[in-house]
């Protein structure tokens, strides 16, 4: 589903990614771990395009990214195809939350409205968010904030989802809950690369886990392997 | 309750106003200008000539039969003439505070009689109709019928006995087009903005040369005086003045002036000798006079609404397109917005009305007067707006434009959908507060002939001399229009600052 070759991405002179290769299988759950500065987050976002790559390639989806300018319209094709849950939620707060998931489908899809507000109801009830249709982001907590994110880019019908630190902003309570969601996707079968501190999930979720450090891929291995026993 | 802070700015300034409008308690009576040795006389050089115009070969001399009439009358004085520049409309108010009369062309009416002390005639006037050489029209009564695009379009000096004379007459089909400038006013005639124009006799004769295209219609008619100004409580010095003007008619002096002017010395000498007296105008009543005027101003304050609610969304429009584009748009549009904003902001308004409504007919472009208004308001107001909408913009964390790519938006749409709706809403308090503003200047397109509210003002406070009274009806009006908008505005930052549960914007 994705496959990332010789990846190399310099900001300012420092290379940040510094040859990354990885594959990740359809229907996997892929975790990249690493020390901060490591260039996971640099890694996942070169995947759908938010930052440029100097050199290498990545296919995810059936979209091939180069180096260098892409062509008009690809980026735009292939981000249909990869959704992406952010740190921050990134929620449009001049929205409802329904609006919030109903906005890409409705901008970018060719569904009757009714329809397409129906998917999302079912979206939110997923994460268990479907009381709250009506609330604007402002009033909810960080947790539900972040349940009605991953809405939203489910909202698309991506292919592979993309979580960059999806908990480091929520206390703990918080965190579990949007953990459960992101696990029970992954027991669904949703391809997912999952940028993350939280080796507990690593250890629940993941099928992969890649270690990077200084740019570079260290290992690979299943959570065992590379995290150790869990204690 | 309290009055928002712009109302009670507008209401502040309108009664400033109108205290400085009153005549002052003590003017400077003759002994006061023989002392000082110095006459100082009032008049207003953008009127033009042949009364006082600035010297096209030496702009900074003063040339015109009046200035050579106040050098007359000063020396009968024995003291030196002083020129004072102020606005032609406005000038009787400066008698008594920085003038001691005021020379040119003031006709003699009941109104003036009655306000202010007034000379005898100097100058004998008529009016008459110019109008270009290709139009179809070949007297005044030919304005019965109808006009190349309608009714017929006739600028006039605002204020003067040409305006009155138009308005007044009920049997002619014309929409009356004030100026404060004669040369403006030919200038658009030639360039068809308008279909013809009404002056004082001797104003065509001088400018009949310099506008060759136009020509003079039919013979002048509907005659009057010109008489000298001054302040009511200064008797001494009218009196002098009458003397000084006697004399000058009796020795031939004031013959040969208008001769040396192509002026019918002869002619005008006649005219004096028989000039009929115009007496005073009875003083109205409050109630009469607010039912003469209140009409007027509430269609002028309509202008007022037309001209900010036609030109503020425009301006919106243009400054969101324009902070979008700078911030956002390609490479090589943004140093020329750079530049659209700078020019616009750095500029006056006045020169910017100006420059659509009277250098655009000269390349073909003749926009009427109401339309440049519009144009330029939204122009000069489009700078200011994208400057706010830029702040705006940039208030929006770039974590939205990134969802929004994300979910697999091009650039337009996510600027569309996520950033300029939340831009929108934070720039909603300094962008009613701007609405405000371009509301109080739209006083300033009266410049190019629109006439809004405080134009209608002027001309009515100078006409019926109760300057105090209608300033006081104006700034109400003026706060009536505004106050809801400072409402509006403070609605929308209480909103800002409380944005949870509410429905959309």
């Amino acid at each position: 589903m994705i496959d990332v070759l010789a990846l190399v991405a310099v900001r300012s002179g420092t290379r940040i990614l510094d040859g990354v290769s990885l594959g990740v299988p359809e229907g996997s759950v892929t975790t990249l771990v690493g020390p901060s500065g490591s260039g996971k987050s640099t890694l996942l976002r070169c995947l759908n395009g938010l930052e440029p790559f100097s050199g290498g390639s990545v296919t995810i989806a059936g979209h091939r990214l180069a180096a260098g300018p892409q062509p008009p319209g690809a980026l735009e094709r292939l981000r249909r195809d990869v959704g992406m849950v952010f740190q921050q939620f990134n929620l449009f707060p001049h929205l409802t939350v329904i609006d919030n998931v109903t906005l890409g489908p409705r901008v970018l899809g060719r569904r009757p409205a009714d329809e397409v507000r129906a998917a999302a109801l079912v979206l939110l009830d997923r994460v268990g968010m479907g009381r709250f249709a009506a609330a604007r982001p402002a009033t909810l907590s960080g947790g539900q904030q972040q349940r009605v994110a991953i809405a939203r880019a489910l909202a698309m019908g991506p292919r592979v989802m993309l979580f960059d630190e999806p908990t480091s902003a929520l206390d703990p309570r918080m965190s579990a809950e949007v953990l459960d969601v992101i696990v029970e996707l992954a027991r669904g079968g949703q391809t997912m690369v999952v940028v993350t501190h939280d080796h507990g999930f690593a250890r629940r979720a993941a099928t992969q886990v890649v270690e990077l450090a200084s740019g570079r891929v260290q290992r690979t291995g299943t959570a065992e392997a590379i995290l150790g026993a869990a204690g | 309750m309290r009055p928002p802070r712009p109302a009670r700015r507008i209401l502040a300034r309108a009664l400033l106003g109108a205290a400085a409008l009153l005549p002052p308690a003590h003017a400077a009576d003759l002994d006061a200008v023989r002392a000082r040795g110095s006459l100082v006389w009032a008049a207003d050089q953008e009127g033009g000539g042949p009364h006082v115009y600035a010297d096209p070969d030496d702009p900074a001399r003063l040339r015109g039969f009046e200035v050579e009439l106040a050098a007359l009358v000063a020396a009968e004085l024995g003291v030196e003439p002083r020129f004072q520049q102020g606005q032609w409309d406005r000038l009787p108010l400066l008698l008594g505070r920085s003038a001691d009369c005021v020379i040119n062309g003031f006709e003699s009416t009941p109104e003036r009689q009655r306000d202010w002390r007034c000379s005898r005639p100097y100058y004998a006037y008529a009016l008459q109709l110019v109008a270009r050489r290709d139009v179809a029209l070949d007297s005044v009564e030919g304005l019965a019928g109808e006009g190349p695009a309608g009714p017929w379009r006739v600028g006039v000096l605002t204020g003067s006995a040409a305006e009155i004379e138009m308005r007044r007459r009920g049997d002619l089909r014309v929409e009356v087009v004030g100026f404060d400038g004669t040369v403006d006013c030919l200038e658009q005639v030639r360039s068809r903005v308008i279909d013809a124009a009404l002056m004082d006799d001797c104003i065509a004769w001088f400018n009949a040369d310099r506008f060759p295209e136009l020509r003079c219609v039919g013979r002048p008619f509907a005659g009057g005086t010109y008489v000298i100004l001054t302040a009511p409580d200064t008797p001494a010095l009218g009196a002098a003045i009458d003397d000084a003007l006697g004399r000058l008619v009796a020795d031939g002096r004031l013959e040969a002036l208008y001769d040396r002017w192509d002026m019918a010395g002869r002619q005008q000498m006649l005219l004096l000798r028989d000039a009929a007296e115009v007496p005073p105008a009875p003083r109205s009543g409050l109630a009469e006079l607010m039912r003469s005027t209140l009409p007027l101003l509430l269609r002028s304050a309509g202008m007022t609404i037309l001209l900010s609610c036609a030109a503020f969304p425009l301006a919106v429009v243009l400054g969101l397109s324009v902070a979008v584009g700078r911030l956002h748009g390609p490479a090589w549009l943004r140093p020329a917005l750079t530049l659209y904003v700078e020019v616009l902001r750095g500029t006056p308004l006045l020169l910017q009305l100006y420059a659509i409504f009277y250098l655009l007919p000269k390349v073909g472009l003749a926009l009427p007067a109401l339309a440049a208004a519009i144009l330029g308001l939204a122009l000069n107001y489009s700078a200011y707006e994208s400057e706010i909408y830029r702040a705006g913009l940039k208030a929006v964390p770039p974590g939205q434009l990134e969802a929004a790519l994300a979910l697999g938006m091009s650039k337009w749409q996510a600027l569309r959908h996520v950033v300029v709706p939340q831009a929108v809403r934070i720039v909603m308090p300094p962008v009613t507060s701007d609405f405000i503003a371009l509301f109080k200047d739209t006083s300033v397109c009266s410049a190019i002939t629109v006439v809004e509210l405080t134009k209608r003002y002027s001309v009515l406070a100078l006409s019926s001399g109760r300057i105090a009274e209608l300033a006081v009806v104006t700034a109400l009006l003026y706060l009536a229009m505004s106050w809801p908008l400072s409402l509006l505005s403070r609605w929308f930052e209480q909103r800002l600052e409380n944005p949870a549960g509410r429905d959309r914007p």
